[in-house]
């Protein structure tokens, strides 16, 4: 593979080498003859495939020997005599562009839209051609001008988008805030834990087992995920959300803690009338775990709070993780100051730490299959759950064995996974993201037919959240038959996740036909320095039967393995890890942006 | 034209065959023309990578599931935890509830705050928040974990 010519990211600004004799024709033509084509550019939907057509019902026929069934004929874009071609034996357009003289050598496949190079025989790629056959597809697909705009972007590379990013810009205090941090706290390896011991800061800080309450593991494992990340952390403890602060502004009284005092407990605040916060539960949640005692916490007061909040939930009895998880960034976001705060469906992430560092984007099209005609909304998710591919049953775990043995001491006999039957959390988000035709029983009705028609619909991320939670759906409940399942199958996931063919840039890109153009959701000034690659941090597994299950988290720190069972912490080998049955998964973004801030004042 | 079945038949079948292979070879070549721009723009999927990663997936499975291994894991309740912790007194630790003001041990702390809630056995309502109902959850009804006791029901 020749992608080492190119740049690894694509997006409108780029464009791939071009052979010398393609410069030379953009340096004496310009892109003026890629324009000019436009009008014999013929669209044919739903797929919006693109061809060359001088008139709609011509049959391109080679000038030299008169077939018209070679698989490629290719019109020179000098003189548009229309040439076949084929790799072995003779190619007709080779020749016409050899004996003639210079400036024939740019030639366009009429079927497939595509440039060729006859004097290199190679197919060759320019952004101005690209951007004109992107250009008579969305015509052709969209009568609203509102769809247009969205689908297309500014194409003129002085024209950017305003700049939504700054630079990082290292910060260290300086003397006089040195004093003030110094006067305003205590070094952590003064404080004293219960038994008097001096803080062990050798071993990860902030890892702390939690007390199981009662069949509250489903609790503790989210609990630890959330301990651990990343932007989550250095929110609390950078008291980004202070809960003296916080309560007092709410009219209650607070007690004073210091930190050479019994924390292992969450206790109340003294107030029995104390208007619940959780994100006060979780800031003090987060002092007392970060404190440097080792001996396990107990989430009480968390328990009580997130009670209070989720009252339907609110029974001793084991439950869902996931669910847990969702309850708990509805209550930090429901807390918000009212003022501030939107409507789920708006909420763009700002409102809330939970939604900052949670929430993403979603982009769903619906494309009308007889005219090609897409529309899209927009959604935001927190998480995102995915679904097992159907059993292979037990084929799956004995095809993967059998790999295992056949591949020792032989390097490349791995195919792909499906030939294994593995499942892999880059195969369900491929599903998640692959277009799927919706049943005749769920026409979709089309603005642009005005009746209902089957569609194509295709799911893709528009914004990728600072922290992605990858939810499986191992546990089925269905209604009609009233049972529920688990799905044990096995999953693979990775350490390190790039998600960026799971982008609408991506997705759109290859409904496009893989187009040099700027597509919704490309960056056009910051192209090359916009990356989607995450690493896992933490992943909560299940083990056992959907009657009875237990909860346990693995996390990553200081690319070290932890697991997480209720108040034991063990330290463990990576495989344990990859062969744990995931349920919910972590994946913390590698780089961080700092944006352009219009407020000056953040929550 | 008028010609004898047979030949009828034979150029038919060239027609037919001459017809397919001028398909075959044109979906070859969309096929191949549309691989060429991904190679060329650089879009196609790190495919060494994913396999990597499968193999250390199956190798990790194969590891954990040898039984000669198992011996090293540590299930044992009886050896300390990294912080050097024992499991000896797990959840025996007395606290007060913060509600009701009553002593209770930290690992019977929930059955015994739904009861300080008013919550009881009360059948649970079929409601849920609406982003759980957006993800069309399903709860798992559990009754032990390793540490906790269950209480009669």
């Amino acid at each position: 593979m020749s992608s080492a010519e190119t740049n690894n990211r694509i997006n409108g600004q780029i464009a791939p080498s071009q052979c010398p004799h393609l410069i030379d024709y953009r340096s004496r033509h310009g892109s003026k003859p890629f324009r000019a084509l436009q009008d014999c550019l013929r669209i044919k939907p739903p797929g919006g495939r693109a061809s060359i057509r001088r008139d709609p019902a011509e049959v391109p026929r080679c000038a030299t020997c008169g077939d018209c069934s070679a698989p490629r004929h290719y019109a020179c874009l000098a003189c548009a005599v229309v040439s076949c071609h084929a790799e072995s034996g003779s190619s007709h357009a080779a020749s016409h562009a050899s004996s003639m003289p210079p400036g024939h050598e740019i030639a366009v496949d009429v079927d497939r839209a595509e440039l060729f190079c006859c004097a290199c025989c190679d197919q060759v790629y320019d952004r101005d051609f690209d951007a004109a056959v992107v250009l008579a597809q969305t015509s052709s697909f969209t009568t609203l001008a509102s769809d247009l705009s969205t689908a297309v972007s500014d194409l003129k590379p002085e024209n950017l988008r305003k700049r939504r990013r700054v630079d990082y810009r290292p910060w260290s205090p300086d003397m006089r805030e040195r004093f003030l941090i110094g006067n305003g706290s205590i070094p952590l390896s003064a404080c004293n834990n219960n038994s008097g011991k001096s803080l062990d800061m050798d071993l990860p800080w902030g890892l702390r087992g939690l007390n199981n309450l009662g069949n509250t593991c489903f609790m503790n494992s989210v609990l630890q995920a959330l301990l651990h990340t990343p932007p989550l952390r250095n929110y609390f403890l950078s008291d980004r959300h202070n809960r003296f602060h916080c309560q007092q502004k709410n009219g209650s009284s607070n007690h004073n803690t210091n930190c050479g005092g019994k924390r292992n407990v969450g206790e109340s605040n003294g107030n029995m009338g104390a208007r619940i916060c959780l994100a006060c539960d979780m800031d003090a949640m987060f002092s007392d775990v970060y404190l440097g005692d080792r001996t396990p916490y107990s989430p009480a007061k968390f328990l009580y709070s997130w009670w209070q909040h989720a009252a339907n939930l609110a029974s001793y009895e084991q439950q869902d993780a996931h669910e847990f998880f969702i309850s708990i960034l509805d209550g930090i976001h429901e807390k918000v100051d009212k003022n501030r705060r939107k409507p789920h469906n708006q909420c763009n992430g700002d409102c809330c730490i939970a939604h900052r560092v949670f929430s993403g984007i979603l982009r769903s099209d619906v494309m009308c299959m007889v005219c090609g005609f897409t529309s899209t909304t927009y959604d935001p998710c927190v998480d995102i759950s995915l679904g097992l591919e159907p059993s292979q049953g037990g084929s799956a775990k004995l095809a993967s064995m059998k790999a295992f043995n056949s591949c020792n001491g032989e390097a490349d006999c791995m195919n792909s996974s499906q030939s294994y039957g593995v499942s892999t959390l880059t195969g369900c988000l491929d599903r998640f993201t692959r277009p799927e035709k919706l049943g005749s029983d769920q026409k979709f009705f089309c603005q642009k037919c005005q009746i209902r028609q089957e569609s194509l619909k295709q799911m893709s991320i528009r914004k990728l959240p600072l922290v992605s939670c990858f939810h499986i759906k191992r546990f089925e409940h269905s209604s009609i038959r009233k049972m529920s399942r688990k799905v044990d199958q096995y999953l693979q996931f990775p350490f390190s996740l790039d998600m960026a063919p799971y982008l609408s840039s991506s997705i759109l890109r290859s409904r496009f036909g893989n187009r040099i153009f700027p597509f919704d959701g490309d960056e056009p000034d910051m192209a090359n320095e916009i990356s989607a690659e995450f690493e896992l941090f933490a992943v909560v597994t299940h083990t056992g039967k959907l009657d009875a299950g237990h909860y346990v988290t693995y996390l990553r720190l200081s690319n070290l393995w932890y697991k997480c069972d209720d108040a034991w912490i063990t330290q463990v080998n990576e495989n344990t890890v990859r062969a744990a049955q995931g349920y919910m998964m972590f994946y913390v973004q590698k780089m961080f942006y700092y944006k352009v801030s219009e407020k000056q004042d953040v929550p | 034209m008028s010609a004898p079945n047979e030949d009828n038949l034979s150029s038919h079948s060239q027609l037919s065959s001459q017809f397919f292979e001028n398909f075959l070879d044109s979906m070859i070549a969309d096929v191949a023309s549309e691989c060429h721009r991904m190679a060329k723009l650089g879009l196609d999927r790190n495919l060494e990578e994913g396999e990597d990663e499968l193999r250390s997936s199956v190798l990790a499975r194969a590891q954990v599931a040898d039984p000669s291994n198992s011996g090293k894991t540590n299930n044992g309740k009886d050896v300390h935890d990294i912080f050097g912790n024992d499991n000896s007194a797990a959840g025996n630790e007395i606290f007060k509830c913060m509600k009701c003001g009553k002593p209770t041990a930290v690992g019977k702390f929930a059955p015994h705050l739904e009861n300080c809630m008013g919550k009881g056995r009360k059948s649970r309502p079929k409601t849920r928040s609406s982003t759980a109902l957006q993800n069309q959850n399903r709860y798992s009804k559990g009754e032990e974990c390793p540490d906790g006791t269950t209480e009669d029901s």
